[in-house]
């Protein structure tokens, strides 16, 4: 996969944004909402930095009201911002309107245009452009094929389903060859196994076409699935980018560690550079830069530990921890078992995947919680 | 947990099969309710029916009889001698000279209300809904006293010495006279009907998905073109509805070109009176002018609204 190549270079804050390789690039960009009766203004995006590189399926993930969706609305133009500077492929646009920006948005709730056909919502953005007839036509009949709506242009929006208005406000993006296509949660209205197909396709798409796509969603398996590289944000601020490797392997703060995936927080105490102690006192082997006796959380996922009888012996090693199972539950292809620790000081939850041979344990078995120390993360707050 | 399944598992089944032998009758009961909600329905619309039939059916019977009958000598209606002289007066000269001139103002009334009340009802619809209410309050406050009393302070306003002529002369117009005018009727009916325009306008604004404007915008539409590819056809159901709801009061006005017109001014509302009181009175021939515009006016709408309609 390209997001390997991609990636192994990039760390966006470093990256100066005069570089060739830069689709979008947004510095210091805040926006303020005025307050509502006097109130104080909203701050929903707080000096953000971000450099989205060229062809890269970039997400911005975050829950609702993390100000992921007015930042792509600043970039595609519906916004101003109140401070910073927006640039795509080098040129400034901060200021401009939507309709100088060479970007093209494909919207939450689609917003196709009701009273036209399938085919004049495609042609739009073209005929907008004063194209030659000609040109609309094959543009727009190739974009349908894209899409895989021939033998639809007639029909209105209405008469289409949730997936199928999908694919036309997609098409009616695409068909302009925008330089970046922004996607505001698009798979949102769509049920599950649809929403799966359509990750696929959206994918292909952005494979076979080669554009940058910037794609707002708070839907972390979404992300994790499609990017190449994913920017986490709450509040207003970004917390990390990455690829979706490194956002779920090494999370940087407790929000991401928690927001994306399962995950075990566990509080412990530093002990020196490469070990640290939890609280029911087992000393674990994780590095950190942190003076000795500092407060730290450790973030373990769920399938990164394992379960084994309890084995006094056994017991005495590293990175392992002694508990009782306190709750088992079947989902099918895996058990999840909550492990209490330290008279339920430390629970861990466990995922151990039903292959045959994997020892399985039932509510009150004494067992020993165990992983490698390259799985246990060290987070910033 | 586990054993509450289990129970209602078994007390369902028996439940069940006491149910089969009703599922015969239901479809005899099922009929006779329906029979007897219709019933009901009825008779909650009694009241309407009475009402709508003694005062408005009836009439309009009334008056679709007599377009047919003959005037006397001496002005009085003869039943009995039926016929369609009336209907064949109704292409003279002077009516149609006063349809003609009807149709221009309430044609003009519509456009200059349209005008107005677009940009207005636009404005009102993107506000703040606590600032929208206020608006529409604002836009309904001259229901809250009397056309007629509003009408004729009109009268004052385009007097000789009135504001407006004052106004147009300190300009530099000499000799301006606006009372009894075409233009007084047209101002009278704009500001009378102006919130008919509005209303209608301001709920299809109002409905309109914003997304779809910016939509617009971001495929390299010009605010001036998303409104005329976006805006205005998305909300044609409103201009429709609004234009009908002005066009039609305004052809057959009486009160305002009555008290605001002059002898020049007369339209079709104030002649058909004519033809009902004084001593030229023609009631066969007033009755046939008042069928002939509802008939009419019931076409052009049914077609305008078709028309509107079929898009959306």
């Amino acid at each position: 996969m390209s997001e390997i190549t991609t990636q192994a270079a990039v760390s966006p804050q470093v990256t100066s944004p005069a570089d060739t390789g830069s689709a979008v690039t947004l510095q210091g960009v805040s926006k303020r909402f005025p307050g509502v009766k006097g109130a104080d203004p909203v701050v929903a995006v707080d000096h953000l930095d971000l450099d989205i590189a060229d062809g890269e399926f970039f997400s911005l993930l975050g829950p609702s009201g993390c100000g992921k969706t007015t930042t792509l609305r600043m970039i595609a133009g519906f916004e101003y911002p109140s401070a910073g500077s927006i640039q795509i492929f080098g040129d400034e646009v901060g200021l401009e309107p939507p309709n100088k920006r060479p970007v093209n948005t494909v919207f939450q709730s689609y917003a196709l245009f009701p009273h036209m056909t399938i085919e004049q919502n495609i042609a739009f953005g073209l005929e907008m452009q004063d194209l030659p007839r000609a040109e609309i036509k094959q543009r727009t009949g190739e974009v349908i094929e894209l899409v895989q709506m021939q033998g639809r242009e007639q029909r209105k929006p209405k008469q289409l389903s949730g997936g199928q208005q999908q694919r036309v406000a997609l098409a009616r993006a695409l068909v302009n060859h925008p330089k970046v296509l922004l996607l505001d949660e698009p798979l949102g209205a769509l049920d599950l196994k649809l929403r799966q197909a359509m990750q696929d396709e959206l994918k292909r798409i952005q494979e076979q076409v080669g554009i940058t796509f910037v794609y707002v969603t708070h839907d972390q398996e979404e992300a994790l699935t499609m990017s190449d590289r994913i920017a986490v944000m709450h509040d207003g601020v970004l917390l990390q980018v990455g690829s979706p490797e490194q956002i779920y392997d090494a999370p940087r703060t407790r929000f991401v560690a928690d927001f994306i995936g399962d995950t075990n927080l566990a509080e412990a105490t530093v002990v020196d550079a490469d070990h640290v102690r939890l609280a029911d006192g087992t000393a674990i082997r994780v590095s950190s830069d942190r003076a000795p006796d500092s407060p730290i959380t450790v973030a373990l996922r769920p399938e990164t530990l394992g379960l084994r009888q309890h084995d006094a012996e056994r017991d005495q090693r590293l990175d392992a921890v002694q508990g009782v199972v306190a709750r088992v539950t079947f989902l099918g292809n895996a058990n999840r078992y909550e492990v209490a620790a330290a008279d339920g000081a430390l629970v861990f939850d466990v995922r151990q995947g039903n292959a045959p041979g994997v020892e399985h344990f039932a509510v009150g078995d004494q067992v020993r919680v165990r992983w490698s120390p390259s799985s246990a993360t060290v987070l910033e707050d | 947990m586990a054993n509450e399944p289990a129970t209602v598992e078994a007390l369902e089944p028996p439940d069940l099969d006491g149910k089969p032998p009703q599922h015969v009758a239901v479809a005899g009961l099922e009929h006779d309710a329906e029979k007897a909600e219709s019933r009901r329905g009825f008779l909650i619309g009694l009241p309407s029916y009475v009402y709508l039939v003694l005062f408005f059916a009836l009439p309009l019977a009334i008056v679709v009889v007599y377009s047919f009958a003959t005037r006397s000598a001496s002005g009085l209606t003869v039943l009995g001698d039926w016929n369609l002289r009336s209907y064949g007066r109704l292409t003279d000269d002077l009516v149609l000279l006063i349809t003609w001139r009807s149709f221009w103002i309430a044609t003009v009334t519509t456009v200059i209300c349209l005008v107005i009340a677009y940009p207005f009802a636009y404005y009102i619809a993107t506000r703040a809904p606590r600032v929208r209410a206020l608006l529409l309050v604002l836009v309904m406050i001259p229901f809250w006293s009397n056309f007629l009393v509003r009408t004729y302070a009109w009268r004052l306003l385009l007097s000789t010495d009135g504001p407006f002529v004052r106004i147009l002369e300190f300009i530099g117009f000499s000799d301006v006279r606006l009372l009894f005018t075409p233009t007084a009727v047209t101002l009278g009916l704009v500001y009378g009907y102006l919130p008919f325009m509005i209303l209608p306008l301001y709920a299809s604004l109002e409905r309109l998905d914003h997304s779809l404007v910016e939509a617009a915008r971001d495929l390299y539409a010009s605010g001036w073109e998303a409104f005329r590819r976006v805006t205005w056809p998305l909300s044609r159901p409103g201009v429709i509805a609004g234009s009908i709801l002005v066009f039609i009061p305004s052809f057959g006005a009486y009160v305002t070109p009555e008290i605001l017109g002059g002898t020049g001014t007369t339209m079709l509302g104030s002649y058909i009176q004519r033809q009902f009181v004084g001593t030229a009175s023609d009631w066969p021939f007033g009755s046939a002018l008042s069928v002939t515009i509802l008939f009419v006016m019931m076409i052009a709408a049914t077609f305008y609204f078709r028309s509107g309609g079929k898009d959306l």
